[in-house]
């Protein structure tokens, strides 16, 4: 395995566009009929319940291989230091959470959760096997069906458990390319924004009653399906521009960039109370091969910085709505344990996850591998806990998950339960 | 199997064990003749189909298969009844009347033949090709089509000269690529900019069509993982062999660089068959997952297709011997004792040309050519009609498209059919006259990329082998319907891409003529975009959007054909009268 195989990466650095295309074929139109989609629709083998009654789990996927190490450093493992020389995060400069861990500095916003009880980790996680091409390993982890032919992504079949109730149960914020994550027949919303989801043609109130009431009329005479779909836009589009709407703004200040407009954005949404079960973000550029920086500066650290704000403004503006919420970040794989020539880290495996809600018990879970040369997997972070132990936990904990719901949502995954999340009261 | 697989017909005289008494599953679809006499028989070859003289002297197919064992002609019942069901006399073609699909608008389109043919056979008509249906006649237009080469287009091959040339071979853009002096990225966004510069312009137009189609039967996923030094050779692949037979076009694409990458077969071998690829090629890309071959099949599918692979060095097609299996297999009527490494190539061909000629694969292939071009919920009276010719035709493309496009059941199905959000975006390009941008840059053209993918449907991006759905109800969503409106805006006002080439939009849509008062002016429009004014109720909702009354004449500070007709084109193409195919 070579250390990089971007064969299709873009000349520049980053992934973002790359994930952005990717996505892209996942297609925001995946709704609709289950007959229509052949065999997508042949895994609806489970009768769906209504009554959705779990949180609304938000999914921040960070796209491109997070490195966790930078994070969440491990501090106390003298390994870290001699394999990354010119990029380690110093101890001192750390935010302890625990004997063995410390947040980066940049991260600082978020302590006030850690101490509140609100945040907590997950280090050494993963896929069960190492994959470290982007398009192979985000399409296994999303899928997250391994040797099954399932093609549906995990969060659609969770959201398959029960019926849908509008627009607004699964939506794709900051985007409107779908994660592998949503597809299936379950129907997803994707939108760039809320105040972005509208008609361009439309310059104002009066033209927007003006366009809406052409197409309902031009629509009026076609089938049943094809008018329903353009009735059901008009009146998606009424909502989102209330949301996005002044009286609905935030007290809080979210940092200008695309995760805190994003995650802004859900905020909205979820204080709106239109049934959101699930919504997924995309943060891309995480990969970082070449010149990441160091404490100081450069792009690890404004990456850092923006997710630490953002988180830190998500979890403000909710208020004791977070009780009904859990986020999880996700990624693909983690990063080489040694740094390479070019002060960047190649693609690895092991990486961490990061959860936020009123459910999350605290502390740095699963089990810490170490970095000494006999611990580590062909120059990767080991995976102690499989990805999918983290999901399974959430799903039953959070979202109202029986055992048998989680195997279909998650076949084949038969390990334990983590205790990385409390049952809902 | 003895027999050559070549596709020329090959006569010999040969052993035929003339069925007297048999016995025949019809789960298993194994016969088992108990009772036979021997005769030599002079029989011709296509392929693994038989053929004897019959007394008027005419070549006639038999249901009687080579068996290798007995170095003889065999009964095989299965393949009786599926010629019996072939050759069942129609008299009188009975058409079913295409069943409402899944929600056709038939209301909103023009009723005229010519109009119907090129929103089904193209991806938007054109007042040349309208010209084009009126002089050649519909059966004369298709078969102008299905010749694609004595087609000049030159204006596509022009744009097209832009980008990497498709059908450069595998192993060159593999060792650029290797050296840096390409990128994947490039070369695989050139395959999709292709992809959609000849739906857009090509002249070829039903070819274009059934590029996209094919390209979806057999999916290799755009972008995708570590298919960019073949992908673009795989849709010159696709195209050269769209209207051939398809027993060479699933032989072709079966030993792909592409496909193979892509169902990850590259890798199976003896010890550990991949099941990818053998699955897919029974499932999807030839008799259906209904088929009864079982897992048992699928597992035989598998080890007859290892050591099919490519190589690491040069990335072009690779048989390597040492990963295949060795023992007896049996999959759908196929068997073989496979007894070496070496003779496994030959095998897999043998067992893609015969799976190419099952009756459940014409059945599949004519199911959906009727869904892609009929109804989503295609005639039966059709599909049987159209498996019968791909059979007797030995499973050639083009007596199979010529014989749908001038059925009765396809000129019955006027308005049951749904643009697709791509179909839909390329539509609009064509029937706004856009064109590529001035000089040598392909910006606009994958701004068209971009669109569709927002709209859901990124050109040979499904994400799925399956490939995009051909029904209406896939399509309806609410984030694809809003990006299908706002798309259609930004192509009409030049909003974004801003470098297309365009017509003036006035002139385009009156020829300089002004109309008398806003109905009149609404209805030529429609004229022009549609081929058919709107319905009362449509007109007055139209009016009532323009804030105009019918009979309002035409000054200098009307809106409707100055600075408010963009508005109007853009209403006009996002309703049912446009996305109705």
């Amino acid at each position: 395995m070579t250390d990089i195989e971007c064969t299709t990466c873009e000349p520049s650095r980053g992934i973002s566009r790359r994930t952005v295309l990717r996505g892209m074929a996942i297609g925001a139109a995946v709704a609709g009929v289950s007959s229509a989609l052949g065999p997508i629709g042949t895994r609806v083998a489970w009768a769906a319940t209504p009554g959705y009654t779990g949180d609304t789990l938000v999914v921040l996927s960070l796209r491109g291989g997070f490195d966790a190490m930078s994070a969440i450093v491990p501090a106390a493992d003298p390994d870290y230091y001699r394999l990354r020389p010119s990029i380690a995060i110093p101890a001192a400069r750390t935010l302890p959470i625990d004997s063995r861990f410390g947040l980066h500095p940049s991260l600082a916003p978020l302590i006030p959760l850690a101490n509140a009880g609100q945040l907590g980790f997950v280090h050494a996680v993963g896929l069960p096997a190492p994959n470290r091409s982007h398009f192979d390993a985000m399409d296994q982890l999303e899928q997250a069906a391994p040797g099954s032919t399932l093609r549906t992504g995990w969060l659609d079949r969770m959201l398959a458990l029960h019926d849908p109730t509008g627009p607004f149960g699964a939506v794709q914020m900051g985007s409107t390319t779908m994660p592998y994550s949503l597809a299936g027949p379950f129907p997803a919303l994707g939108m760039d924004s809320l105040e972005g989801f509208r008609l361009h043609a439309a310059w104002d109130a009066a033209s927007t009653t003006r366009w809406s009431n052409a197409l309902t009329a031009l629509h009026t005479g076609a089938g049943a399906q094809l008018q329903g779909s353009a009735t059901g836009t008009l009146s998606a589009l009424a909502t989102t521009s209330a949301l996005a709407s002044d009286a609905n703004a935030s007290a809080v200040t979210y940092p200008d960039s695309n995760l805190g407009r994003a995650l802004s954005d859900a905020g909205r949404l979820i204080r709106g109370n239109r049934g959101a079960r699930v919504i997924t973000i995309d943060e891309g550029d995480w990969d970082m091969h070449a010149g990441m920086g160091t404490v100081d500066g450069g792009w690890m650290v404004d990456h850092l910085t923006d997710l630490g704000a953002a988180l830190a403004a998500f979890a403000a503006d909710l208020g004791s709505r977070i009780a009904n919420v859990t986020l999880l970040t996700i990624t693909e794989f983690g990063r080489r344990a040694s740094e390479n020539e070019s002060q960047g880290l190649d693609h690895g495996w092991g990486s961490a996850m990061m959860l936020l809600g009123g459910g999350v018990v605290p502390g740095v879970h699963g089990s810490w591998p170490g970095l000494t040369d006999a611990a580590l997997n062909d120059g990767d972070l080991a995976v102690t806990t499989d990805y999918r132990a983290v999901l399974a936990d959430v799903l039953t904990n959070r979202c109202g998950a029986s055992t048998s719901e989680v195997a279909n949502v998650l076949p084949g995954f038969t390990g334990a339960t983590l205790g990385v999340t409390r049952a809902r009261a | 199997m003895a027999v050559s697989t070549a596709v020329t017909p090959v006569v010999r005289t040969v052993t035929q064990q003339v069925v007297v008494t048999y016995k025949y599953s019809a789960r298993t679809h194994v016969t088992t003749v108990t009772r036979s006499r021997k005769r030599r028989v002079k029989a011709r070859f296509v392929g693994t189909t038989i053929y004897l003289l019959n007394a008027a002297g005419h070549w006639v197919r038999i249901p009687y298969i080579w068996s290798a064992r007995k170095a003889a002609l065999v009964y095989d019942r299965r393949l009786h009844l599926a010629l019996i069901a072939a050759a069942k006399p129609k008299p009188k073609p009975k058409p079913t009347p295409p069943a409402p699909g899944a929600d056709p608008s038939p209301g909103y389109v023009s009723q005229d033949p010519a109009r119907h043919l090129l929103r089904r056979a193209t991806y938007g008509s054109t007042p040349a090709l309208l010209e084009e249906v009126a002089r050649l006649g519909i059966a004369g237009w298709v078969d102008r089509q299905l010749n694609p080469g004595a087609i000049n287009d030159s204006a596509c091959e022009a744009v097209l000269a832009r980008l990497p040339d498709q059908a450069e071979p595998i192993w060159q853009v593999h060792d650029l690529l290797d050296r840096d002096e390409r990128s994947g990225w490039d070369q695989l966004r050139g395959v999709m900019t292709a992809h959609v510069a000849r739906a857009a312009w090509s002249e070829r137009q039903l070819l274009a069509v059934m590029e996209d189609f094919w390209g979806n039967h057999f999916n290799v996923t755009t972008p995708g993982a570590e298919v960019p030094s073949s992908r673009a050779h795989y849709a010159y692949t696709i195209r050269t062999h769209a209207f051939g037979k398809f027993a060479d076009l699933l032989r072709a694409v079966t030993l792909h660089p592409a496909m193979l990458t892509y169902l990850n077969n590259r890798t199976s071998s003896d010890v550990h068959p991949n099941e990818n690829h053998g699955r897919e090629l029974l499932e999807l890309h030839t008799v259906g997952v209904d088929a009864g071959y079982g897992e048992q099949g699928v597992l035989n599918s598998a080890r007859i297709l290892t050591g099919l692979s490519v190589s690491w060095d040069s990335g072009e097609y690779l048989y390597a011997p040492w990963r295949h299996w060795v023992g007896s297999v049996s999959v759908m009527g196929f068997s073989h004792s496979n007894t070496t490494k070496a003779g496994g190539e030959a095998v897999a061909i043998a067992y893609i040309n015969h799976l190419a000629r099952q009756p459940e694969t014409a059945h599949r292939i004519a199911v959906k050519l009727a869904r892609h071009f009929v109804s989503d919920t295609p005639p039966t009276s059709l599909v049987d009609a159209l498996a019968s010719t791909y059979l007797a035709h030995d499973t050639a493309i083009a007596p199979v498209l010529r014989q749908l496009f001038t059925s009765t059941e396809f000129s019955a199905s006027i308005g049951m059919k749904t643009r697709r959000p791509y179909e839909e975006l390329i539509a609009t390009v064509r029937t706004l006259g856009l064109g590529a941008e001035k000089g040598t840059g392909v910006e606009s053209i994958e701004a068209l990329i971009w669109m569709a993918g927002d709209a859901g449907q990124p050109p040979l991006g499904w994400p799925f082998p399956t490939g995009h759905p051909d029904v209406a109800a896939a399509w309806l969503s609410t984030a694809s319907t809003l990006a299908r409106w706002n798309n259609t805006m930004n192509l009409v006002a030049n909003w974004w891409p801003t470098t297309f080439t365009r017509p003036d939009l006035r002139q385009h849509l009156t020829h300089g003529v002004t109309p008398a008062t806003c109905g009149a002016a609404v209805d030529m429009v429609c004229l022009r975009l549609f081929g058919r004014t709107l319905t009362p109720a449509h007109r007055a909702a139209v009016l009532a959007f323009l804030d105009e009354d019918a009979d309002a004449p035409i000054t200098e500070n009307t809106g409707v054909l100055t600075w408010y007709l963009e508005q109007l084109v853009a209403l006009l193409l996002n309703s049912p009268y446009h996305l109705t195919r």
